[in-house]
């Protein structure tokens, strides 16, 4: 018999923040996969849910009046892989979207659903922390944003606290001629990645790159950074790919084992690299 | 207390009452409350693709759906279906075929392919392969059912040059 004794359907995220702080066992739910899968393997037995699909002002892709590109929490995968807002650096988001899971699955599940899961593999993060995002939060006492890279914390874990929520994603405004984009490794198509990794070209020449799934949170490096954004090649593309290579601390699994993850860093790396110039 | 409680829920085309607990997915209210058996219950975990139904005009795991998180939306299942020219092209080409050999995967196969033709009538194979991509069949190794795909779409496109 499952603990569930109640399910609420708010129409605003000043609702579902009021709900979720009367119940610390309320738990909000977005697209609801991975959520359900849980509940049905009985991982998880939350006393309530928040089902956060009612609220309108966490839905769909905007661009504020400074620029910047506003991604609703609630905005499905299917979506965010097809927006033309999503230009410039905001790339390696959108194809980072168009690479989760399969076709149905991109259907139901949300980007606030996705990062506020942290799992170490999935495809956002490395992509938001190439892009420079940051993540608006709801809470009892209001709002507030974090920078992406102090969104994740740990294993599963986010700067979310008890009875807040994602409310939306934010990006860098887009700029012309800036390109991102997503690599990823997996097993099978539609896979958790095994490693990834990001980049993002401004039109400076500026590079920003992060690596997913080898550590409990997205792998980043200034100096890294600094690196590749004085030169591109080989050498430097390798010399940053160690500095990656140093700072994971990947899980053997069944998706590869830890020494494998380590050998794919500097490769996927290298070939996010030559990608995103590709585009420029 | 988690009682069942009655949801109005609109399932091919109709208001259809049905009895569920919060925690209940659409998939068991459609197999084993509404005996809408058509949706397979596979992994349970969004994996296998064999649940899958229309939810609002696009395909989605009925075992990944709560029942209560459903009401208003308009949910379709193949038993819908049985009247609509893109699924009957399909289901004549899947037989055809051959495309399938337990048949425990073809009734979500069947509700991707027909999105997939909806919205793109002159689908390469890349693209049958990328929408059916998360629906897994253990018996046929695929290539049947992307030939039986391509061969309904090919015979939906003849109708409408006729037409």
């Amino acid at each position: 018999m499952s603990a569930l004794q109640g399910f609420f359907r708010p129409k605003t995220v000043a609702e579902a923040v009021a709900l979720l702080a009367q119940d610390p066992d309320a738990k909000p739910m977005a697209g609801g996969a991975p959520l359900v899968a849980m509940l049905n393997a009985r991982v998880i037995e939350p006393a309530a849910l928040v089902s956060l699909a009612g609220i309108a002002e966490i839905q769909g892709i905007s661009v504020l009046p400074d620029g910047r590109v506003r991604i609703g929490a609630f905005t499905r995968h299917r979506d965010t892989a097809a927006s033309p807002l999503l230009a410039g650096t905001c790339g390696a988001v959108k194809h980072a979207a168009s690479q989760i899971a399969n076709a149905t699955v991109r259907n139901m599940g949300t980007i606030g659903g996705s990062i506020a899961f942290a799992d170490p593999g999935l495809d956002y993060p490395p992509a938001l922390v190439a892009a420079g995002a940051e993540v608006e939060i709801a809470g009892a006492d209001g709002r507030r944003s974090v920078a992406v890279r102090d969104f994740f914390v740990d294993w599963y874990t986010t700067a979310l606290e008890p009875g807040e929520m994602v409310t939306a994603v934010l990006l860098p405004a887009p700029e012309a001629g800036a390109h991102g984009v997503y690599v990823k490794h997996a097993r099978v198509a539609g896979d958790y990645a095994t490693a990834s990794a990001a980049a993002c070209l401004a039109k400076d020449g500026s590079v920003r790159v992060a690596v997913g799934g080898c550590g409990p949170t997205p792998l980043s490096s200034d100096e890294a950074n600094a690196i590749l954004s004085a030169d591109r090649s080989d050498a430097s593309v390798a010399k940053a790919g160690a500095l990656l290579e140093a700072l994971a601390d990947p899980l053997d699994d069944v998706r590869g084992s830890a020494d494998y993850r380590r050998i794919l860093i500097p490769r996927l790396l290298r070939r996010a690299v030559r990608s995103v110039e590709g585009q420029a | 207390m988690n009682a069942p409680q009655t949801l109005n829920l609109r399932i091919n085309g109709e208001s259809v009452p049905a009895s569920a607990l919060l925690h209940d997915t659409l998939l068991t209210v459609l197999r084993d409350r509404l005996q809408l058996t058509a949706a397979k219950r596979g992994c349970n975990q969004g994996v296998c693709g064999a649940c899958t139904v229309s939810v609002d005009a696009q395909p989605m795991r009925a075992c990944l759906s709560l029942a209560h998180n459903c009401e208003g939306a308009e949910v379709l299942t193949l038993e819908g279906l049985n009247n609509d020219p893109r699924m009957q092209a399909l289901q004549h080409s899947f037989a055809r075929a051959g495309a399938f050999q337990c048949g425990f995967c073809t009734a979500g196969m069947l509700v991707s392919a027909r999105a997939l033709i909806e919205q793109n009538p002159a689908p390469d194979d890349a693209a049958v392969r990328s929408a059916l991509s998360g629906n897994l069949c253990r018996c046929t190794g695929y290539v049947k059912i992307i030939a039986a795909v391509q061969s309904a779409a090919a015979a939906l496109r003849e109708e409408v040059a006729a037409s």
